[in-house]
């Protein structure tokens, strides 16, 4: 059994891989903020009802390497879709990238990023005491 | 890893912003460059572009400094008859640079280098938190 076994792991993991996917799109914006016509990207947080539907779920076994994996089942790698953001800000070369948004988001994402990691962190935290470790 | 492209695709736009500045800064140094033969045309101010472009690598739109163009613009005369640049007239034309349009330019240009440079250091904090992850 490994920790991408357990549910809360695995969502946690598409949690912290979603902020990471989200750090590079706000980079891209703020790379581009001089560039004519360029719209500002975001990227659409996880449904979180969604992962609880799917986290529980059981995927088939393969007994055989020639078997199809089943879908559903905790992990696997998510891909996350960035999409374009109704910019309000329109300067004449027609970029609408709103360098204080983007600075918000990126300490916002930062900031979630770390409460996701401290949370993960006291997960390991509770099996360790589970197992019957001694924990700091 | 991802963060890691996030740090990249800021660097390429802290470049680019570099870019501008030294382009800037050519024009400043430029704004009282006449011509050296009589009645020829001074000094042309420059403009950079940004181009933006699909990085396959780092699966991104990434920025870069397009060409330095010429701007086009009326040059300004100023009466001087002894100056060698001095057409039959008398008059020496002068470049067309504004070091007030220079000064917001290269404020602009530090603004979003900035920005780019803040990318870097949250990016970088998520990374180090976890990195920080396998101490625990």
């Amino acid at each position: 059994m490994t920790t991408s076994d357990v549910p809360l792991f695995s969502m946690l993991r598409t949690r912290m891989q979603w902020h990471q996917d989200r750090q590079k799109v706000l980079a891209e914006n703020v790379a581009n903020a001089d560039t004519p016509r360029y719209r500002a990207r975001d990227v659409r947080a996880p449904d979180f009802g969604q992962m609880t539907r799917t986290a529980g779920a059981s995927a088939p076994t393969r007994t055989d390497s020639r078997h199809i994996a089943g879908t559903g089942g905790a992990g696997g790698s998510t891909t996350f879709r960035a999409h374009q953001t109704r910019g309000t800000v329109s300067t004449p070369d027609g970029n609408r990238v709103n360098l204080e948004d983007e600075m918000l988001k990126v300490a916002q994402n930062q900031m979630d990023y770390q409460a996701v990691v401290g949370l993960y962190q006291r997960s390991l935290g509770l099996i360790r005491t589970a197992i019957g470790k001694k924990t700091s | 890893m991802d963060f890691l492209k996030s740090i990249r695709i800021a660097a390429g736009g802290m470049r680019a912003q570099a870019g501008r500045m030294r382009v800037v800064a050519e024009n400043l140094a430029n704004a009282n460059s006449t011509a050296q033969t009589p009645g020829g045309d001074p000094y042309r101010r420059r403009a950079p572009t940004f181009r933006t472009s699909f990085d396959r690598e780092l699966q991104a739109t990434t920025v870069q400094l397009g060409p330095v163009r010429p701007v086009a613009g009326e040059f300004q005369t100023r009466y001087d008859p002894n100056n060698p640049a001095a057409d039959a007239r008398g008059y020496v034309k002068l470049p067309n640079v504004s070091s007030l349009i220079e000064g917001l330019d290269l404020r602009e240009a530090q603004r979003s280098y900035e920005a780019n440079l803040n990318v870097i250091t949250s990016t970088r904090r998520m990374l180090q938190r976890t990195i920080d992850m396998l101490r625990a």
